[in-house]
């Protein structure tokens, strides 16, 4: 049975339900994807959640998939399926890689996957957008109000009144469901305007137009004469043209370079807001946006036009034979045909510069075959080269295995389209090689416009992998008068503004300092990583439109008046009892400097082993030390920011901070091994430097006061001494009664040995007694045998006697018949003898029969003496 | 080589653009509170169905609801799981089993058993026992923590394990028979970990017994796996002790040589040694060169440094905790996040799954509810308090509790593609993975004590400090107070050096001009100070002018880190 019991196992459980009964999901708990399939004809809209039932994942998405689905049931069929279950139709026709998986199907159209967060607003904001993909204008001020959006917007103008359906509809659609595919966060919105004065506004005239509308740069229309008009074509465009003046950063939680990406490409302005996708209006955010918005209005000439929103006059857009006018940038010299986008990329010095390349030239391949249009900017859109990099850099360490002189062209997989992928192309440079490159692309973009700052730039930031990217190409005006209106490009210290949702990433701002007690969840930081300084909004300005105007302008002036931030740890409270005073950033002053002490000051983490073991170290040094004249401190510099002054690359550090001369600090030497002894002789040697003049009033005092510490110093020493002599004792105790015990131990084993050596004689004796017996026995026997030996020959000689006899007797038998035959009356006295001699034999055969039965007695007393042995 | 990096490349980064999309969960926050009792439900599910059926065998068989004999006759997961209770707060129980203990535990026993899984199993949860016991509110005998019941049953069990180590180069045999010694015909291969796995239980044992012996042996298998590193500065996984060959030349940080690598560092700690230290150090280097690719830790051959094997073992999951310890908090990060979305894709780990291929390989399908994962998510969350990683014990909740619980405790997965269950529960399961997934979800268990709270101990030998953080986890999980090794040994001498010290410090204010001169005298002792190694090698230092800083220390944190929580990586800007 044992080993049948080793071979027993068990397959998995079947699947139950993972949703309840009652809930409005269908829950396909057996992965019958088939079925799953049927239903997407029962509605218009389909939304699919493949999950794992034992993926944690999925468990805490179901909820929202839930509250999602009581809200739209009615217009969205919600329907789950477990893409685990190893016998269902799901898990053997897809494979995925993490759960849960939410794809969406607005009739035939699908897959789009949701890669948003698992949050049900988010969630079904976008299955919102799935459901209306096309936003109706109808009027005048909601074409303002669309434009007026920080989001992008594009706008189909299509009449219906010829026919039911306008030639170019059903592709615009697509197109606008297309971007929720690529545009997972769905920030390009798409509108549609069927009434032709309101689309003369923008100037729309022809049914079938499609307009990009852009608030800082000109407004495009979707060039119809040089890109057929499909709908990934109209969506690539607007994506790639698309302006993006503020972003919403949402990092999807896995590993990503998102954050290293953007914030390398310069200093970044951070702002947090609670964000309800849901809501109707968002006042904050339009303000938020204005301030963005003017920031990035650079073009003069546009800044003084009049504002859409402002005037409501209408807004031309540039159309294709206007733009090489007003746009220098869109030269007529660039090579329109280049095909693919490409983007080039400067990687950062690496260790081993001689054998890698640090220029790359990363195309993205896609959708080949279609020619770009004129106004094509020569780059790809931000999203697309953002992915690329993000592929990119994740994996640059294995790129770099290649080793080579020439160029090296490698191509690799895009993570948001599994068709497309990505052509890198790199080769080493030299610096001198890569400034005139990037100069040269500078020249290339803007041919007349000064370009020498932004050249320079480019070469001091060569370290820093990053975008080349484009900027304002508007030369300095106006750069005294500061009006944050145009400011990014009058300033050298251009910030990208980023948005955040705080209810779901308030996780950065309080690393960034954000108050862990304010129940409003604002906040706004300037982050530059180069420096590696972050500057913080006074959380208590509240955030508005102009605070952040002022922010923005204090970091942008040549001597701002930003300090730097540093971030506390609130959660340390200061302990009396606690025998080493606990530090942080903002007690760091006081403790260290204003006290009238000797201060030793450890710099640890908790997380480093080597300081956690040295704990006890300093506890002893800090009961040891008078604590009115020394403290013995630390701060936990990964959750304290200090000046840099004060702070240390590596951990542990000790210093100490000698009384009276708090600006000498030193350095507890490395090489040294931190124990008690070392620790006070560095004391020692560093605090006995003290003061040298004249013994004062006060040197009196200090000294009665030393002396009381010291009193007290023997005072604890003999406690200490007092309770090890009773451990010592209670030991001392332990033993002796360890010892008795052993005593005693030792006292019963002699008396078993004695009573065992006793036993053991008594033994002895009685196998002596039993040998003697034995002897004797064995001497009996033989004298017993002897014996036998006798008798038996006297027997012998008696049958022999007796042979003779008879022979004698028979003998005279014979002689005695024939004197019969002579003499009778003789015979009676004959036979009377011959009586006699007959009974007398008989007696000696009877004796001879005792014999033989002593003999057998013998021979039983000796056997019964042999088992005696 | 380099053709073969070329051929992994392109594999890699397929690989790396599988990222998982949306959380957000994550930022709501988990109810941590309710995820930790969970855990402890789960403890107490396996635990008393061990009790139930199984004692006093060694380890529960969860299907059949019986118990069977693994590693020797010990009672292994009584043993393994005694520190789990009082972690888990159970006192009395940790009481009533530490009397059972030493009742019924008995080493005198004619039993062929590992000397790596008993080092690491009985004498590391015996003397973890033995440190915690006074915490536990055991009644301790006055010579505690230098003596006691539960130390003389370490010594016992580690003193039988010393046979092994007679052979001609130090490193020990893999199995011993508890009464006989080494078998005669005993095969002399062993793997890289059963010989360097022992500095810290046994170092431990020295410290507080006084015999060196223990230490000794330790150090010099370590020295002989030291010596016997290829020329690129690897090691292989299984050698033969007697003529120091190497019998299997894959190199990695995995299955085989795992925790010798983490011996090196948590003794280097532990004993604050430089030289285990530059040891690990010197690994730590090949190892990125030859064998980290993208953040994954490839098998190499340890001569030539080609990849032998482009696959990922579960038990490599220890290395992100590994080198959060020595402060590689980026690094491990991004390891973490690699090794995370294989979880996410199977509900645990695979015992290798093969990174080009992004699947399980085969025969190689289980996962015996492995700690290594939960342990470097505990290990960081203390280091970066990332959400991230409270999603993954999160995840882990879950996954063991759908996929492996049964009527009478826990069962192996023997199969991650389809779930199917072994009739097994491997004795770490209550001692790691539980203790790990506790530890990940109660950040103030006395076990994270980061030196606010102490002990203060009055023993035969002087006035120690104890309990002030800091604990070091054998490869079992089980702490070991770094504090209790300054208490017994080598006492006396410091303590009287510091009453000198303290005489001085108390005099020397009174003769203030003579201590002015005195002063640079007493540096000058320092140096020359023959008595503390320490100070020699500080010499030596100076002179190769090799490194600036201290080897026992970490990097601070660099500023980027701030923001890299939620799966954020940054490159360095070097």
């Amino acid at each position: 049975s044992c080993s049948r019991a080793k071979d027993v196992t068990m397959p998995a459980k079947l699947p139950v339900n993972f949703f309840s009964t009652r809930s409005p999901v269908i829950d396909l708990f057996r992965g019958q994807l088939d079925y799953a399939d049927q239903l997407r004809q029962d509605s218009e809209i389909v939304l699919y959640f493949f999950y794992a039932p034992w993926c944690g994942q999925s468990i805490a998405a179901r909820e929202e998939i839930e509250h999602v689905a009581s809200r739209l049931s009615d217009q969205v069929l919600f329907v789950a399926v477990n893409c685990w279950w190893n016998q269902g139709k799901c898990r053997k026709q897809k494979h995925f890689f993490y759960f849960p998986v939410i794809h969406l199907y607005h009739r035939s159209f699908g897959p789009i996957e949701y890669k948003g967060p698992m949050s049900a607003v988010y969630i079904e904001k976008f299955v919102r957008r799935v459901m209306t993909p096309l936003l109706y204008i109808s009027s005048r001020s909601k074409l303002l109000d669309f434009l007026s959006n920080y989001e992008p917007g594009v706008v189909g103008f299509f009449e219906f009144n010829a026919s039911p359906q306008p030639p170019g509809y059903l592709t615009f659609f697509t197109s606008a469901l297309h971007s929720l595919k690529k545009d997972y966060l769905g920030t390009i919105r798409f509108g549609v305007v069927t009434d032709k004065r309101v689309a003369e506004e923008i100037s729309l005239v022809h049914s079938g137009s499609v307009y990009l509308h852009r608030h800082a740069n000109t407004s495009l229309i979707y060039p119809k004469d040089i890109m057929n008009f499909t709908a990934e074509n109209i969506c690539k465009w607007a994506l790639e043209n698309r302006e993006m003046l503020i972003r919403w950063l949402r990092p999807h939680g896995g590993k990503s370079l998102l954050l290293n990406n953007e914030l390398k490409k310069g200093p970044a302005l951070l702002i947090f807001i609670p964000y309800n996708p849901l809501a109707e209006i968002h006042p904050l955010l339009d303000e938020i946006t204005k301030v963005a918005l003017e920031y990035h209005k650079c073009n003069k000439s546009q800044a003084a036009e009049p504002d859409l929103q402002h005037t409501g006059d209408s807004v031309s857009p540039a159309f294709d034979s206007l733009v090489t006018d007003t746009h220098p940038k869109f030269s007529e010299t660039f090579p329109i045909a280049k095909y693919p986008c490409c983007n080039t990329v400067v990687l950062p010095q690496w260790h081993s510069i001689s054998r890698t390349h640090n220029v790359c030239e990363l195309c993205v391949n896609q959708t080949l075959g279609v020619k770009p249009n004129k106004v094509h900017v020569p780059h790809c859109n931000f999203l697309e080269i953002e992915a690329a990099l993000d592929s990119f850099y994740l994996q640059e360490r294995t790129f770099f295995q290649v080793i080579s002189n020439t160029i090296e062209c490698s191509n690799f997989l895009s993570f948001y389209s599994p068709f497309s992928y990505y052509t890198a192309c790199c080769r080493t440079v030299n610096r001198h090689f890569l400034s005139f490159i990037s100069s040269e692309k500078t020249i290339f973009q803007t041919p007349k416009v000064a370009f020498s700052s932004h050249g320079k730039k480019d070469s001091t930031q060569f370290s820093i992998p990053h975008i080349e990217d484009r900027n304002c190409f508007i030369p300095d005006l106006n750069i005294s008068s500061m009006n944050i209106t145009g400011l990014s490009c009058r300033t050298n210290k251009t910030l990208n503004l980023y948005l955040l949702d705080s209810n779901l990433f308030w996780i950065y701002a309080e690393r960034l300092g954000a108050s862990r007690s304010t129940h409003l969840k604002e906040f706004a930081a300037i982050v530059d990583l180069k420096e590696e300084v972050h500057y913080v909004l006074d959380q208590n300005q509240s955030l508005a439109g102009p605070t952040l105007e002022n922010f923005i302008k204090n970091f942008s002036v040549l001597y701002s008046p930003l300090k730097r931030h540093l971030v506390d740890d609130p959660s340390v409270h200061f302990h009396e009892e606690h025998v080493v005073t606990e530090v942080t950033t903002n007690t760091f002053h006081e403790t260290v400097f204003l006290s009238a002490k000797n201060v030793l000051l450890l710099y640890y983490a908790q997380w480093c082993g080597f300081c956690a073991s040295l704990n006890h170290i300093f506890i002893q040094l800090a009961r040891l030390l008078p604590p009115d004249s020394f403290t013995v401190a630390r701060i936990d510099v990964t959750r304290n920011d200090l000046p840099w002054e004060f702070m240390t690359d590596r951990l542990p550090t000790i210093l100490f901070f000698p009384h009276q001369r708090k600006e000498q600090s030193v350095k507890f030497p490395e090489d040294f091994s931190v124990n008690l002894p070392n620790l006070l002789k560095f004391i020692l040697h560093h605090s006995s430097l003290s003061s040298s003049e004249p013994c004062t009033k006060e040197c009196l005092h200090k000294e009665s006061a030393l002396q009381q510490g010291h009193i007290l110093h023997l005072e604890r020493e003999i406690k200490k001494l007092r309770s090890e002599i009773s451990a010592l004792h209670q030991a001392h105790g332990q033993l002796e009664t360890q010892l008795s015990e052993a005593r005693r131990e030792e006292q019963r084993l002699q008396q078993q040995k004695h009573t065992l050596e006793k036993q053991h004689k008594t033994l002895q004796l009685h196998s002596e007694q039993l040998q003697a017996t034995y002897d004797q026995k064995n001497q009996e026997l033989l004298e017993m045998a002897e014996k036998l030996q006798e008798l038996a020959d006297a027997s012998e000689n008696l049958l022999k006697e007796n042979a003779l006899l008879r022979i004698l007797v028979a003998s005279r038998g014979g002689k005695l018949q024939s004197k019969d035959e002579i003499k009778g009356p003789l015979q009676s006295e004959e036979t009377l003898s011959e009586d006699n001699d007959i009974s007398l034999a008989t007696a000696t055969a009877t004796s001879e029969e005792k014999r033989i039965d002593n003999i057998d007695t013998i021979d039983t007393e000796h056997s019964s003496g042999n088992r005696t042995e | 080589g380099a053709a073969m990096q070329r051929f992994l490349g392109p594999l890699l980064c397929l690989w790396a653009l599988r990222l998982p999309a949306g959380t957000g969960a994550a930022a709501r926050g988990l109810d941590v509170a309710s995820y930790r009792e969970r855990v402890r439900a789960m403890f107490y599910h396996a635990y008393e169905h061990y009790l139930e059926s199984a004692f006093p065998y060694d380890e529960l068989r969860p299907l059949t609801c019986d118990g069977q004999d693994t590693w020797g006759s010990f009672s292994l997961t009584l043993i393994d799981a005694l520190d789990t209770l009082l972690i888990l707060g159970n006192v009395s129980e940790f009481q009533r089993v530490v009397n059972v203990l030493q009742e019924g535990v008995d080493f005198d026993i004619d039993v062929n058993a590992s000397v790596f899984e008993t080092n690491i199993r009985v004498v590391g949860g015996l003397l973890s026992a033995h440190l915690l016991s006074r915490k536990a509110g055991l009644e301790v005998e006055a010579g505690w923590p230098c003596s006691g019941p539960l130390l003389r049953m370490a010594e016992e069990a580690a003193r039988k394990l010393l046979p092994a180590f007679q052979t001609p180069t130090g490193m020990p045999y893999g199995t011993v028979n508890l009464l006989h010694g080494v078998n005669p015909g005993e095969t002399p291969v062993t793997c890289t970990a059963g010989i360097g796995t022992f500095i810290v239980e046994f170092a431990t044992l020295s410290h507080l017994t006084g015999d060196p012996v223990f230490e000794g042996v330790a150090r010099k298998a370590l020295k002989a796996l030291w010596k016997n590193r290829s020329d690129i500065g690897l090691v292989g996984n299984h050698i033969d002790v007697v003529t120091a060959k190497w019998v299997a030349q894959d190199s990695g940080i995995g299955a085989g040589v795992d925790s010798y690598f983490e011996y090196l560092v948590k003794g280097a700690i532990l004993l604050q040694d430089k030289e285990l230290m530059s040891m690990f150090l010197e690994y730590n280097k090949a190892i990125k060169n030859y064998t980290k690719f993208d953040d994954w830790y490839l098998w190499v051959q340890m001569y030539k440094g080609t990849v032998s094997m482009p696959v990922f073992q579960s038990l490599e999951a220890y290395w992100p905790g590994l080198q959060s310890l020595i402060g590689d908090v980026d690094n491990a990060m991004r390891t973490f996040l690699n090794y995370y979305t294989v979880w996410k894709q199977f509900g645990g780990l695979p015992e290798f799954y093969n990174i080009p291929q992004g699947y399980t390989v085969d025969k190689r399908e289980g996962y015996p509810l492995r700690p290594e994962l939960i342990e470097s998510a505990m290990y960081l969350y203390r280091a970066t308090r990332d959400p991230t990683l409270l999603e993954l014990g999160r995840d882990a909740v879950e996954s063991i509790e759908k996929i492996s619980k049964v009527d009478c405790g826990f069962a192996t997965i023997k199969d991650l593609r389809d779930h199917r269950l072994d009739n097994r529960m491997e004795s770490f399961f209550l001692a790691e993975t539980i203790k790990y997934l506790y530890l990940l979800f109660d950040p103030d268990n006395f076990i994270h004590n980061d030196g606010s709270d102490f002990d203060v101990v009055v023993t035969p030998y002087g006035e120690c400090v104890l309990n002030a953080g800091g604990y070091i986890f054998n490869t079992e999980a089980h702490p070991i107070d770094p504090a209790a090794l300054h208490c017994c040994r080598k006492r006396k001498e410091e303590q009287w050096e510091v009453e000198d010290l303290m005489r001085e410090f108390y005099s020397r204010k009174k003769t203030k001009k003579f201590t002015l001169k005195r002063a640079p005298d007493c540096e000058g002792e320092n140096a020359k100070d023959p008595e503390d190694p320490s100070f020699e090698k500080a010499g030596e230092k100076r002179n190769s002018k090799k490194s600036s800083h201290s080897l026992l220390s970490c990097p601070s944190q660099s500023f980027t880190s701030k923001l890299a929580v939620l799966g954020q990586v940054f490159l360095d800007n070097t």
